[in-house]
């Protein structure tokens, strides 16, 4: 198993807003995560991203307990990449924002220089190198910042509702992407959503929340 | 009327003859205005920052006390220097008052709560995403906070420059730790008050005018900049 998450809690103030007894992910699997607002689907992933810290309980990331330090959650961070659902790209072209997580990794010039072709090709986007950031429509930052979470290769990758507010061929190619690398590249993906349609032809397992619990404890499984 | 048209056209006239006692006066103001921008920002920058990015026991108090400071007047900052490097105090010794060093020290108390409040308004306006962006990427804390200092850069500039046109246009500080000294200490502000307790206006219109000039020039460079940038 990839992830096993036991007896996780999270609260804001007074509020529970996430309480799992066990869930399990495994590795290489596409997984959906279903629920209404305010489930707690976006807080787990956060969690599962390293980006909050759980109220209680553990995590076993590839088999070995998560030490909630900054240090050790920073590390972590390497390894899985979070696409919010409206993502945010920094100021400048599209080259530097995809060059981020590449220049952290201290990553070389000209390597950095391959990766971002074929990442910003992968995503459809190889027209927009030099283009400046905040002049993309909403389905192009889309596509820039899932080609700046696969340049740094995760080996998980967190999306919240990835093909929200986009038009429905913005839709098909990020959900075409998602497919592609999960069986390219093996990258174990989780993707909240609120279409059936996006579950069946995508996810491999699936996971709905409610008032922060797991109604369905075990994943349950498609086959495509 | 007649005295505000005459003393405007004299005031040009006196400008476009590149009158040596008009620049002296303008150059002091400058360098004495720009050195404790520079000082002050160099301080109140990273200052602003931290306190912004940071979350600390007491951050409220200490965002509420720069704030208190931003209204203090330039005359108490004045005296309060200057009970320090009056000749019988703590810092007579150094000999600082009536020099362009007083002035800079008393500037940089009255700008520095200016670019540290307008340096947290910057960086709070920013986009929590981005924050989070970085992190997911891999970014450690010092990256990330380099992210969110690049994504607020133009509100920081603009915190310097709002800064600096306060120090250019005070007089109170100036006057009670520079003396008004010709060629040394007098400055476009101290100039203009001399002039007026004079009853001469051509020098104090000449120097007004060249103050909005200024301000307005410092103005356009930054929107131009800014332009460019985002371009």
């Amino acid at each position: 198993m990839l992830y096993v998450l036991s007896k996780i809690t999270r609260k804001y103030g007074s509020r529970t807003v996430l309480d799992i007894s066990l869930m399990e992910i495994e590795k290489g699997k596409i997984y959906a995560l279903l629920g209404p607002n305010g489930a707690g689907k976006t807080t787990l992933l956060n969690i599962l991203g390293f980006l909050e810290v759980p109220a209680t309980g553990d995590i076993l990331y590839r088999s070995k307990t998560v030490n909630f330090s900054e240090s050790s959650l920073q590390n972590l961070r390497k390894e899985v990449v979070m696409i919010a659902q409206h993502p945010i790209l920094f100021t400048g072209t599209v080259y530097k924002n995809v060059e981020f997580g590449l220049k952290i990794r201290h990553i070389s010039q000209k390597k950095r220089e391959i990766i971002i072709e074929e990442t910003l090709e992968l995503v459809g986007m190889s027209n927009f190198v030099q283009a400046q950031a905040h002049r993309l429509s909403g389905g192009e930052t889309q596509r820039v910042a899932l080609a700046r979470a696969l340049a740094v290769s995760p080996e998980v990758l967190l999306c919240d509702e990835p093909t929200s507010n986009l038009d429905v061929e913005n839709q098909a190619a990020v959900i075409n992407t998602l497919k592609q690398i999960n069986e390219q590249r093996k990258i174990t993906i989780m993707f909240t959503t609120h279409y059936m349609y996006q579950v069946s032809s995508l996810a491999h397992h699936t996971f709905s929340l409610d008032y922060g619990k797991l109604v369905t404890p075990q994943a349950e499984s498609f086959n495509h | 009327m007649e005295l505000l048209t005459d003393s405007l056209i004299s005031a040009i006239l006196l400008i476009s003859s590149l009158d040596p006692e008009v620049f002296s006066i303008v150059w002091v103001s400058l360098k004495v205005s720009g050195i404790s921008t520079l000082f002050a920002s160099l301080m109140g920058v990273p200052l602003g920052f931290l306190i912004a990015y940071g979350s600390f026991k007491g951050k409220r108090i200490l965002i509420i006390c720069l704030n208190t400071m931003l209204a203090l007047p330039t005359v108490v900052i004045g005296l309060f220097v200057y009970s320090f490097v009056s000749r019988r105090s703590i810092l007579g010794s150094l000999d600082l008052l009536y020099t362009q060093k007083a002035i800079v020290i008393g500037q940089i108390i009255l700008i520095l709560p200016i670019v540290a409040t307008l340096t947290i308004a910057a960086i709070s306006r920013i986009d929590e995403r981005y924050r989070k962006t970085a992190m997911t990427l891999g970014a450690n804390r010092r990256q990330t906070a380099c992210v969110i200092f690049r994504e607020a850069r133009f509100g920081i500039i603009a915190a310097v420059i709002a800064a600096f046109g306060r120090v250019i246009a005070e007089v109170g500080i100036s006057m009670m730790l520079g003396g008004n000294a010709k060629g040394f200490t007098r400055t476009m502000t101290t100039a203009m008050a001399l002039e007026y307790d004079k009853g001469e206006f051509i020098l104090a219109a000449a120097l007004g005018i060249i103050l909005l000039v200024l301000s307005f020039g410092i103005n356009l460079v930054f929107h131009f900049f800014q332009g460019r940038t985002r371009t």
